[in-house]
């Protein structure tokens, strides 16, 4: 990471600590979302960003997640507990939903996942007896840790940034373990990773359960942070919600879903003043921004960053891209 | 001694079509084998049959004697048999080091050693021997992608040799790439070989870079071997100039 890049991470991370204390019930609530979210959509990344394989089902583990845990609290299982079942429930039906991966690819896949998410949404409403059906669960108890009580708001939210960072620090270790290697080349190519050695089926399962079982982390925080849980909630819209996160954020780039998720979760709020118009005006900016940067905001950061550099440093530094270049 | 590849009555068909009709040979150790033959002989289905990325319709393929027709080709990579693809396969947004190492992580450790030992897998160094083999230095951290076409000719062989494999199969090495950087690829292939004594199968197109580079010389047409011997003869021999020719 550059110098500049550390000091807007640690700048970030300040801000992040910090801020909510000047905030209010609501504006603190919207963050705590934001770091929820953010998970999500770190998972997401590495399945779709990183290995390249579609998934528009990252919701429906959302709502897998929020639902184990939830049924397991009112079942009287304490917190962490439940909150590592969710991740395991999800782990193991990610790696279900990744066989698919092996036999279809791209917009293939994304209907594969498309009809899983709808599948899980149905279970959801029409298995009263697990789910309660419409009726949703209500009255979910915030968890106390080793004392520390959970209930108040910022609390809350200093719990959930911290499984948000813990989540992260672990993604990193693995992106930049020869598994993330692994996942880019499964992405770029993989018929010349299988021949490279790479079990390709195994890295495939390995992406969407990871990615998945993050979605389920996100869930077992979802809930405790709303409180209320219902299957609407885990549509496809979350879904499509998710995958804009990671897309504005920039795909394939580590810090992309943060920012992402802060976009999708504050600019609807922001745009609020508009009253009625307000979601044409964030469907519009996002269109817009996707003409601007399709590579989303970090693509669009790493190429003023580019742009910088040959600036600064004469043409001299480009010599590979010059010599013998000739196509068959 | 056992051979290090050994084909026997392989056929394959699509449909009506026969694009290998019974092949058998055998590759000895330490030999440059050259496989030619025009256009829609058969030479990429055959090896593409070779490394399991097609199933044979008929006939056995052997590694060192053990059978491995239709053995997944991340399975026989890891037995020890590499290759490099027609056209350009390199991962073009990682770094021409990280291409390297992708190319050799697989062959050691275990799933849990690769996430979490360390970055490199351990294979730094060798990578960057190869780095340093294949002159390619100067690029070593750039984004494969950014390099130019005969560079990442070069580093796709380098990444081929990177586990040190027994068997290498080497699908139109020359093609696409000018004089200067052919002469070079070939110079440093002799390298290797002579090197590491590796045993080396070649699909050409380019007659001089066969004739140079090889060692012995099998020539497809419609599927079937028509001739074969050193790369002298092969190029006197009227059958061979009649399936050239003749098309």
């Amino acid at each position: 990471m550059s110098r500049i890049g550390a000091i807007a991470l640690a700048a970030a991370v300040v801000a992040a600590l910090v801020l909510p204390h000047f905030l209010k019930g609501y504006g603190i609530y919207l963050i705590s979302m934001w770091a929820v979210l953010s998970i999500a959509a770190l998972g997401l990344n590495l399945t779709l960003g990183y290995a390249g394989q579609v998934s528009l089902a990252q919701g429906a583990f959302v709502g897998i997640g929020a639902y184990t845990v939830s049924l397991l609290l009112q079942a009287g299982w304490p917190f962490p507990i439940a909150f590592v079942a969710a991740a395991i429930v999800c782990f193991a039906v990610g790696w279900g939903l990744g066989y698919p991966a092996l036999r279809v690819q791209h917009h293939y896949l994304a209907f594969v996942t498309l009809a899983f998410n709808t599948l899980i949404f149905l279970v959801l409403r029409n298995e009263e007896w697990l789910t309660h059906g419409i009726y949703g669960i209500s009255g979910i108890m915030r968890p106390v840790l080793l004392g520390w009580s959970t209930a108040k708001p910022l609390a809350f939210y200093y719990f959930c940034f911290g499984m948000m960072t813990l989540v992260a620090a672990g993604l990193w270790w693995m992106i930049r373990s020869p598994w993330g290697r692994a996942f880019v080349a499964l992405r770029e190519n993989p018929i010349r990773a299988l021949s490279l050695g790479l079990d390709t089926r195994r890295y495939t399962l390995m992406a969407f359960a990871i990615g998945s079982s993050l979605g389920g982390i996100a869930g077992a925080l979802y809930a405790p942070l709303v409180q209320f849980i219902e299957p609407n909630s885990f549509a496809l819209a979350m879904s499509f919600n998710l995958l804009l996160m990671v897309i504005v954020g920039g795909s394939g780039y580590f810090f992309g879903p943060f920012l992402g998720a802060l976009i999708a979760v504050l600019l609807p709020e922001w745009l609020r003043v508009t009253e009625g118009y307000y979601l044409i005006v964030y469907a519009a900016a996002i269109m817009a921004m996707m003409v601007v940067c399709p590579t989303g905001l970090f693509g669009l950061v790493e190429r003023a960053a580019r742009a910088l550099r040959t600036k600064r440093a004469p043409p001299a530094a480009a010599p590979a891209l010059q010599t013998d270049r000739t196509r068959p | 001694m056992t051979p290090v590849l050994e084909v026997s009555n392989l056929r394959k068909s699509f449909g009506g079509i026969t694009a290998v009709a019974g092949v058998s040979f055998e590759v000895r150790e330490g030999e440059i084998l050259g496989i030619i033959g025009p256009n829609g002989s058969g030479k990429s289905t055959l090896f593409n049959c070779v490394l399991g990325q097609l199933t044979p319709t008929e006939g056995e393929v052997r590694i060192d004697g053990k059978p491995t027709t239709g053995m997944r080709p991340c399975d026989l990579n890891r037995l020890g048999v590499s290759r490099t693809f027609q056209l350009l396969q390199v991962f073009p947004q990682l770094s021409v080091r990280d291409n390297l190492i992708l190319a050799g992580q697989e062959h050691q450790g275990t799933m849990a050693s690769r996430l979490f030992g360390a970055a490199d897998a351990g294979l730094g160094d060798a990578a960057a021997q190869m780095i340093d083999f294949f002159r390619l230095a100067h690029v070593a951290d750039e984004p494969a992608g950014s390099l130019s076409y005969g560079q990442q000719k070069l580093l796709d062989a380098a990444m081929a040799f990177m586990a040190g494999p027994r068997l290498v199969l080497l699908d139109e090495p020359a093609g696409g790439v000018n004089l200067t950087m052919l002469a070079n690829l070939r110079e440093r292939l002799q390298a290797y070989h002579s090197e590491r004594k590796a045993t080396f199968v070649v699909i050409e197109h380019q007659m001089e870079f066969v004739m140079a580079l090889c060692t012995r010389v099998l020539v497809l047409a419609e599927g079937r071997i028509i001739a074969e011997g050193p790369p002298q003869e092969i190029r006197k021999d009227p059958v061979v100039i009649e399936a050239y020719l003749g098309h």
